[in-house]
C-alpha cells in the first residue's frame, strides 16, 4: 500500500524507480589468533593498501573536478590528508604491533578517529563520514574485493543506503539513477551537495523507517517535498516521471508565441565550461573571475588572464560570454592586496569600488586581457562591473576601458571593445537605472545581493532568512523598474542570481520582461523547457498580479495558483 | 621555538578545504608545528584529524608553535593559509 516517509529534500527534482539497496561496508570476520599472523607481511599489506588508496583517490579527484566541479573535488584533498594522518596511521600501526591482521588493524585504527570526530559534533561529525569512506576503501582494497559499480546500476534505479560517502556519490550517473535516499545525513553533507551539483533527486535523513523498504519496491523520491513515496499511486508516479523527463536542448528557445529568451550558465572556473555546454547553455551569463586571483600569492599577469578568457569565449563560439570584473569585498581579502576589515563588509569597499580605487592596476590589467581576448577568440564578449551604485562609477569604469583601449592601440596590440554593462545589485542602481542604461549596453540583475540590499537582510544571518527572498513585492518591483529602464534605453537585461535558475519562477521572469536568464548549469534543461511552454501574454498577466501583490505570501499564492 | 597568533579568515573556519590546505602546507616544511585554540593544549598540526577536531571557526584566534630550522618560514606560509579566504564565491 502506498505510504510516505519524510526526510530532508536536497534537490528540487523528483524521480521514480525501483529500489536497490547499497551497503559500501566490508564485513570483517573474527580476527585470527595473534601467533598465526605474520606481522611484517601485514605491515607491508597495509603500506600497499595506502598506496593504492592514494592512487584511487587522486583518480576520483580528477574525475569529480571534470564531471562535477572543482569545489566538489576538494573533498578528496581532505581524504588524501586523512590518509597520511600520523595519528590515524599510528593507531593502525599500534594495532598491527599487537598482532592484528591489516584489515582488523585498519578497522581498529579508524574507530577511535571516527569516534573523536563524532564526539566533537556539528560539522566535525560530518567529517566522520569521510573517515568511514577512507576506512571502507582500505578494507575493500585489503579484501581484494570489487567495488560495487555505482556508475553501472540499471536504468531507473532508486538507490537506498544507510549513508552515501563522497566517493559513492561521485560515481552516480544521473542518466541511470532516478534518485537516492539515505537513512542519515543533512542538507550540507557531501552526498547532498553532490546530488545538487549533478542534478539527482535526493532525500536524506529519512531515518530508520527507510530500512523497511524492500529491494525492487517502486518508490518516488521527491527532493522538493523531501519525501519518499513507497508504492506510489498512478498520479504520483506520473508526476515524478514527468519532472525527470526533461531532455537537454542545445538550440535556443523561444516562448510558445515566439519571444527569444537566452538561457545561459553561471560559471566560477574554466572547468565548469563543459558542464555548461553539456546542459545546453546558449552562452555564459556570468563568468566569475575571482578564481584567477584567489589562493595565490601574487596576481595573475595579463597573459595568464588572456588565455583564460580566450578559453571561455571559445567554449561558446556562437554565443555570448558575460565576464564580470573582479568582485572582491572587504570580507574577502587577498594576500597581495591591501586588506581592511570593516565593520560591515557588504556595505564597504567591494566590487567596482575597489576596482576604481585600491585595485585599479589589477582592474586595468584585467581589462587589457579582456579586450585582447575579444579580438583573439570567436564568440561575443560582454564585460560587466559589479556593485555599481552611481552613474559616476559607471562613467569612470567606461573611461578606464577607453584608456586601456588607447594604450593597446598605441602598443599595436589587437583588441576589440566588448559590450559593456553593470550588475544591478544595489537599490541605487535601480533608481538611476535610466541614466545607467543610457550609457551602457546591458544590465544583469544579481538577485541575491539585490534582495540583501533591498530587504536590508544579510545573506549570512539565518535569523533573517525569511526576508532574504526575491519573491517579496519590493524586490519584484525593483526588478520591474530595472527592466523598464533597460528597455526604454535599448539595453538588454538579464538575471544571474539564484532566482533565475528556479524553474517555478520562469514564467514570472519572462512576464517581467527579462531577455536573458543565467543559472547553474544543472537547471538549464528545466528552465528551457519552461520557457518553451510559456505564453508571453499569460506571463505578463502573472507578472502584473505579482507586482500588484502587497505581501510575499500573496506573491507566492499568485505563482502557485497559476501552475 | 617560534610562536604566532593568527585570526582565521576563511568563512568555513579551519574545516574542509582550508584544513586540508593547512595540513598540506605544514608537511612542506621540516619544522615540527603545533596548533592550539584559546586555552587548550596544542595538537600536532600535521594531523588532519587533530586539526579538524579543533573546530576552529571564522574569526577564532589560534596559536601556532613551530620548532626547527625553517620554523619562521613555516609560520609565514601557515599565516597566509589562515588569512586567505576560500575561493568560494556565490555573491550575485
Amino acid at each position: 500500500m502506498t505510504h510516505t516517509l519524510d526526510g530532508i529534500g536536497v534537490t528540487p527534482l523528483s524521480g521514480v524507480g525501483n529500489v536497490v539497496w547499497y551497503d559500501g561496508e566490508v564485513e570483517l570476520g573474527d580476527p585470527p589468533a595473534p601467533d598465526t599472523v605474520d606481522a611484517d607481511a601485514e605491515r607491508d599489506r597495509f603500506e600497499q593498501a595506502l598506496g593504492r588508496a592514494r592512487e584511487e583517490i587522486e583518480a576520483e579527484r580528477e574525475h569529480t573536478a571534470e564531471a562535477v566541479g572543482e569545489e566538489e573535488a576538494a573533498v578528496f584533498d581532505a581524504h588524501l590528508q586523512f590518509l597520511d594522518d600520523p595519528q590515524i596511521t599510528g593507531a593502525v600501526e599500534d594495532a598491527l604491533d599487537s598482532g592484528l591482521p591489516a584489515d582488523h588493524a585498519v578497522d581498529e585504527g579508524f574507530a577511535d578517529a571516527i569516534e573523536q570526530l563524532e564526539a566533537a559534533g556539528g560539522r566535525m561529525a560530518e567529517r566522520a563520514d569521510d573517515l568511514r569512506d577512507i576506512r571502507d576503501r582500505l578494507l575493500r582494497i585489503l579484501a581484494d574485493a570489487d567495488r560495487v559499480d555505482l556508475s553501472a546500476l540499471p536504468e531507473g534505479t532508486v538507490l537506498l543506503a544507510e549513508r552515501l560517502t563522497p566517493s559513492d556519490t561521485a560515481q552516480l550517473n544521473p542518466d541511470r539513477v532516478a534518485g537516492f535516499a539515505t537513512v542519515v545525513g543533512g542538507r550540507t553533507a557531501h552526498a547532498a551537495i553532490f546530488a545538487r551539483s549533478i542534478g539527482i533527486p535526493a532525500v536524506v535523513g529519512v531515518g530508520e523507517a527507510l530500512l523497511d523498504v524492500a529491494a525492487d519496491t517502486e518508490v518516488v523520491v521527491d527532493g522538493e517535498a523531501g519525501t519518499v513515496v513507497v508504492d506510489p499511486d498512478e498520479e504520483t508516479r506520473e508526476r515524478a516521471a514527468e519532472s525527470r523527463d526533461v531532455s537537454v536542448r542545445h538550440d535556443r528557445v523561444e516562448t510558445a508565441d515566439g519571444r527569444d529568451i537566452e538561457v545561459a550558465a553561471n560559471v566560477g572556473t574554466p572547468a565548469e565550461l563543459s558542464a555548461a555546454a553539456d546542459n545546453g547553455a546558449d552562452g555564459i551569463g556570468l563568468f566569475r573571475t575571482e578564481f584567477l586571483f584567489l589562493d595565490r600569492r601574487s596576481p595573475p599577469d595579463e597573459a595568464e588572464q588572456l588565455e583564460t578568457y580566450v578559453e571561455a569565449l571559445e567554449a561558446f563560439p556562437d554565443g555570448r560570454v558575460v565576464v564580470r570584473t573582479l568582485d572582491i569585498g572587504g570580507d574577502k581579502p587577498i594576500p597581495y592586496i591591501d586588506a581592511e576589515e570593516p565593520e560591515n563588509p557588504f556595505l564597504g569597499v567591494r566590487g567596482i569600488r575597489r576596482s576604481l580605487g585600491l585595485d585599479e592596476e589589477l582592474f586595468r590589467t584585467q581589462l587589457r586581457a579582456l579586450l585582447r581576448a575579444n579580438a583573439e577568440a570567436e564568440g561575443d564578449l560582454s564585460v560587466m562591473f559589479p556593485m555599481v551604485a552611481t552613474v559616476e562609477e559607471a562613467e569612470a569604469a567606461l573611461d578606464v576601458v577607453e584608456e586601456v583601449a588607447s594604450e593597446l592601440d598605441e602598443a599595436g596590440e589587437a583588441f576589440e571593445r566588448p559590450e559593456l554593462g553593470v550588475m544591478i545589485e544595489t537599490p541605487s542602481a535601480v533608481f538611476v537605472g535610466d541614466e545607467l542604461a543610457a550609457r551602457l549596453d546591458f544590465f544583469s540583475i544579481g538577485t541575491n545581493d539585490l534582495t540583501q540590499y533591498v530587504m536590508a537582510a544579510s545573506r549570512q544571518n539565518e535569523a533573517v532568512d525569511h526576508l532574504h527572498d526575491p519573491r517579496h513585492p519590493a524586490v519584484l518591483r525593483a526588478i520591474h523598474r530595472a527592466v523598464e529602464a533597460a528597455h526604454d534605453n535599448d539595453a538588454w537585461i538579464g538575471m544571474c542570481g539564484e532566482m533565475a535558475g528556479d524553474p517555478a519562477l520562469t514564467e514570472l521572469l519572462v512576464g517581467l520582461g527579462l531577455d536573458e536568464l543565467s543559472m547553474s548549469a544543472v537547471t538549464i534543461p528545466d528552465v528551457k523547457a519552461n520557457v518553451a511552454e510559456t505564453r508571453t501574454d499569460a506571463a505578463s498577466a502573472l507578472a502584473d498580479d505579482a507586482l500588484a501583490a502587497s505581501t510575499k505570501s500573496e506573491v507566492v499564492a499568485t505563482i502557485t495558483h497559476n501552475t | 621555538m617560534s610562536e604566532r597568533t593568527v585570526t582565521i579568515v576563511p568563512e568555513d573556519g579551519l574545516h574542509a578545504r582550508p584544513a586540508s590546505v593547512f595540513v598540506e602546507t605544514v608537511n612542506e616544511f621540516e619544522a615540527t608545528v603545533e596548533i592550539a585554540v584559546d586555552g587548550e593544549d596544542p595538537v600536532a598540526a600535521n594531523s588532519m584529524l587533530a586539526v579538524t577536531s579543533l573546530g576552529a571557526g571564522h574569526g577564532d584566534t589560534v596559536r601556532l608553535i613551530a620548532e626547527g630550522d625553517d620554523a619562521e618560514a613555516a609560520l609565514d606560509a601557515l599565516e597566509d593559509v589562515l588569512t586567505t579566504p576560500e575561493s568560494e564565491f556565490d555573491d550575485e
